[in-house]
C-alpha cells in the first residue's frame, strides 16, 4: 500500500511543480504575472473547468469516459437560469439545475454499467440529445436578464482577490478528495477502474459505484454551469460546447491515466488550472492568444507520451526485478540480455 | 457444407448492413410521402454535398477503430487541409494541385505523427487524438494568420478547375461528389475486406498478440491507419473548400461526433476487430439523409438535429446491448428453433 500511496504522491507533485516550473518562467519573462492579483485570478478564472474535470475524473478513475459534460452544463445552466430570470426562489431553481445534472448522470451511468455500452458511444449519443434538448428548451435564444443578485455572487471576494466561487469549489474538492482515499467507499472507485474484473470477484458493487460516479460527474457538471452562468450573466444555446474535451485534457494534464485507477481529484483541479492558465500566459508572453490550441495540444501529448513511455520503462523493469530475484540473478545483469521491450 | 440460396438470404437479412438499409429505404418513403420534392434527383443527390466530407472520413476512421483506436482528429485535420490548400495557393504563389498535394501530405503526416504516439509509445488513442485536435486546429488557426487574408473571411476565389471537382457532374446528372464517394466505398471495401491488409487490421483488432506472433508488424498496421484517416480527412477537406471556393481553418470543428456515430452506427465495435466498409457507408447515408430531409420535409428547426442523430445512435447501441443480453438471446434463440420445426 506504501508504494501505491507514493506513486500517488508522486503523480499529483509532479503536476503541481510543472504548474509552478510554468508559472516561474512566465514570471521571469513578464514579472508582472507573478502579482499576488495576477497569480489568484488564474485560479479564479479556472472555476468552472476546475468543477468539470474533477466531476469527470470520477469518472475517467472508475475506468470510463463522459462527453457529455459540456452539454449537460449548458442543459443545466440553461434550465436554472430561465427559473431565476423569472423571478421564482433561488433554491428551486439551483435544486432543478442539480436534478438535471443528476438525471443525465444517471441515464448515462444505466447505459454505460447496466446495459454495458462502450461509455464514450453512450455519452456521445447523450451529448447530442442533451445539447438538442437545450435548444428545444431555450428555443434557440439567449437567457438574459439575470437578477444582478445572482450575477453579483461571482464578484464577491474573500480574502483579497480569492472569489468565494473558487474558495468554495477548493473546499468541494478537498473533501471529496478525502472521502475518495480515505473512506472505504471512497476506496471503490479507483479500486474498480484499476482492475473492473477483480473488483467484482471480491464483491465490490462495480456497477453501483460506477452509476454513482457518473452521477457526481452530472452533478459537478451541473455545478459548473450554475457557476457559468453567474460569471457570465447569460446562457447561449451551446453554451459549455467543446468543454468536454477540454476538462479531459484537463484531467491528463492532472496527471489521471485514461485507463483508470490512476490519479487524484487534486490532479485534476491543478490540471485545471494549467489548462485555463494558457491563454492568459500567451498573453503576458506577449503571443496572441492564437496560440492557445496549439499549445495546449502540445503540451498534452507531450505529457501523456512521456507518461506512458516512462510507464513502459518502469512496467519492464519490474518485471525483470521478479524475475530476477526468482532467479538470484543481480536486476542489472537481468536488463542486460533483456527483451528488446 | 455448402449454405442453401435461402439460408444465404436469410443470414443477410439477419446482417446488421440489410437493417440500416431498410432504415435507409424506410427515410426515403417517409419523407418522399411527406415532401414528393425530397425525392427529385436534383434534390437528392445535391444533398449529398453537406454530408459528404462525414461520409469520406467516417469509411476510413472504421480502420481506425477496428484496431481498436478512435480517431477524433480527423475534423481539425479537414480545416488543416482547406487553409494550407488556400494558403500555398493564393500567398506561396503555388499551382493549386500543387496546394492540394502539399495539403494531403501535411495531414497524412499529421495522422502518421498521432499513429506514431498510439502505436510506438503505447499512449491510448482517445488522448493523442484529442491532442492531435488541439495540435492540428491550433497550426491551421497558424497557418491562416500567415495569410495576407483576414482569417474570418477565408481564402476564396479560387481557379475553375478547382471548383469544378465538386460543381460538375457525370454524364450531367451525377454530382461529382457521389462519384468521389462511391468510388472512395469500392477503394475502402476491397483495401479492407479484400486484401492482405485488411485482414492484418482485422487480426490486430481482434487480438494483438496473436497478429504479432503471427509475424505482422502490429505497430506498422495500426500506424497506418491513422495515415489513411488522415489522407481520407484531406480529401474531405478538399472536396469541402472546392464546393464552398472559401479555404478557412475551422470548416470541420463540428465533424467529430458526426463521424464517429455513423462509424458505430455502421457496426463497427468500439473495442476493436469488428466492422465494415459498407455498413459505415449506409449508417453514414442514414444520418446525413436524416439531417437533410427532417429541415426539409417536417420543419424541424436546423439546430435540433443533434438530438434524432443522438437518439438514433442510443437506441441502435441500447438495442443493440440488449439484443445480446444472455435472457435476451435465449429468447430469440427458442422462438427462432421453434419456427424452423414448424417449417
Amino acid at each position: 500500500m506504501n508504494i501505491i500511496k507514493k506513486i500517488f504522491k508522486v503523480r499529483e507533485m509532479s503536476s503541481f511543480l510543472f504548474l509552478i516550473v510554468l508559472f516561474l518562467l512566465v514570471g521571469c519573462i513578464n514579472n508582472s504575472f507573478l502579482a499576488p492579483t495576477s497569480l489568484l485570478n488564474c485560479f479564479n478564472d479556472s472555476v468552472v473547468f476546475t468543477l468539470l474535470a474533477v466531476g469527470i475524473a470520477f469518472v475517467i478513475l472508475t475506468g470510463e469516459i463522459d462527453v457529455s459534460i459540456g452539454s449537460t452544463l449548458g442543459l443545466s445552466a440553461a434550465v436554472a437560469s430561465t427559473m431565476l430570470r423569472d423571478g421564482s426562489n433561488w433554491a428551486a431553481a439551483i435544486l432543478a439545475g442539480m436534478l438535471v445534472g443528476a438525471l443525465i448522470g444517471f441515464v448515462n451511468g444505466w447505459g454505460v454499467a447496466v446495459l454495458g455500452i462502450p461509455s464514450l458511444i453512450f455519452t456521445l449519443g447523450t451529448n447530442g440529445v442533451v445539447r438538442g434538448l437545450s435548444y428545444v428548451y431555450t428555443g434557440g435564444a439567449w437567457v438574459e436578464n439575470l437578477p444582478a443578485s445572482f450575477t453579483r455572487l461571482a464578484k464577491t471576494k474573500l480574502f483579497g482577490d480569492l472569489t468565494m466561487f473558487y474558495a468554495v469549489t477548493i473546499l468541494f474538492v478537498i473533501a471529496a478528495h478525502i472521502i475518495l482515499t480515505r473512506t472505504r467507499r471512497g476506496k471503490y472507485f479507483i479500486t474498480v477502474g484499476d482492475n473492473p474484473a477483480g473488483a467484482v470477484m471480491v464483491g465490490l458493487p462495480a456497477t453501483t459505484t460506477k452509476i454513482v460516479a457518473y452521477v457526481l460527474c452530472g452533478l459537478f457538471a451541473a455545478a459548473a454551469g450554475m457557476l457559468y452562468s453567474s460569471r457570465i450573466g447569460f446562457i447561449t444555446p451551446t453554451a459549455g460546447s467543446g468543454y468536454e474535451m477540454k476538462a479531459i485534457a484537463a484531467c491528463v494534464l492532472g496527471g489521471i491515466s485514461l485507463s483508470g485507477g490512476l490519479g487524484s481529484l487534486i490532479g485534476a483541479s491543478i490540471g485545471a488550472v494549467i489548462m485555463s492558465s494558457v491563454s492568459r500566459i500567451l498573453v503576458f508572453l506577449g503571443f496572441s492568444s492564437d496560440y492557445d490550441n496549439t499549445i495546449t495540444g502540445v503540451l498534452l501529448i507531450a505529457i501523456v507520451v512521456i507518461d506512458a513511455v516512462s510507464q513502459n520503462r518502469a512496467a519492464v523493469k519490474n518485471r525483470h526485478a521478479r524475475l530476477a530475484a526468482r532467479a538470484g540473478v543481480p536486476v542489472e545483469k537481468s536488463l542486460e540480455g533483456g527483451a528488446r521491450k | 457444407m455448402k449454405k442453401t440460396f435461402a439460408g444465404q438470404v436469410l443470414e443477410k437479412i439477419k446482417s446488421w448492413e440489410f437493417v440500416l438499409l431498410i432504415i435507409l429505404i424506410l427515410e426515403f418513403v417517409i419523407f418522399g410521402a411527406k415532401n414528393p420534392k425530397f425525392l427529385m434527383p436534383n434534390v437528392l443527390l445535391g444533398s449529398i454535398n453537406d454530408i459528404i466530407s462525414i461520409c469520406i472520413i467516417s469509411l476510413f476512421v472504421t480502420f481506425v477503430m477496428i484496431t481498436g483506436g478512435i480517431d477524433i482528429q480527423a475534423g481539425s485535420i479537414v480545416g488543416l487541409t482547406s487553409i494550407i490548400i488556400g494558403v500555398v495557393w493564393q500567398d506561396g504563389g503555388m499551382n493549386i494541385w500543387v496546394a492540394c498535394l502539399a495539403a494531403v501530405i501535411a495531414a497524412a503526416l499529421c495522422g502518421a505523427l498521432s499513429g506514431f504516439f498510439v502505436a510506438y509509445c503505447g499512449v491510448q488513442p482517445m488522448v493523442v487524438t484529442l491532442g492531435g485536435s488541439f495540435l492540428y486546429s491550433g497550426i491551421a488557426l497558424l497557418i491562416s494568420k500567415m495569410s495576407a487574408t483576414q482569417s474570418y473571411k477565408g481564402i476564396s476565389g479560387f481557379p475553375e478547375s478547382f471548383t469544378k471537382i465538386s460543381s460538375s457532374k457525370l454524364f450531367g446528372v451525377i454530382p461529382n461528389q457521389v462519384v468521389i464517394f462511391a468510388v472512395l466505398t469500392v477503394i475502402a471495401y476491397f483495401l479492407l475486406h479484400k486484401s492482405k491488409y485488411g485482414r492484418k487490421v482485422f487480426l490486430v483488432g481482434v487480438n494483438v498478440h496473436a497478429a504479432e506472433y503471427s509475424g505482422i508488424n502490429s505497430r506498422l498496421v495500426i500506424l497506418s491507419t491513422y495515415v489513411l484517416s488522415g489522407i481520407s480527412a484531406a480529401i474531405a477537406g478538399i472536396v469541402l473548400t472546392s464546393y464552398l471556393s472559401t479555404a478557412k481553418s475551422d470548416i470541420g470543428v463540428t465533424f467529430t461526433l458526426p463521424i464517429i456515430t455513423a462509424v458505430v452506427l455502421g457496426g463497427t465495435l468500439s473495442t476493436g476487430g469488428k466492422g465494415s466498409v459498407i455498413g459505415t457507408a449506409l449508417a453514414a447515408l442514414v444520418i446525413g439523409f436524416l439531417r437533410f430531409g427532417l429541415p426539409l420535409c417536417f420543419k424541424v428547426n436546423t439546430q435540433y438535429l443533434d438530438i434524432p442523430a443522438g437518439l438514433l445512435l442510443l437506441v441502435v447501441v441500447v438495442g443493440r446491448s440488449l439484443a445480446n443480453h444472455p435472457k435476451m438471446t435465449r429468447f430469440f434463440a427458442q422462438r427462432f428453433s421453434r419456427r424452423e420445426k414448424s417449417i
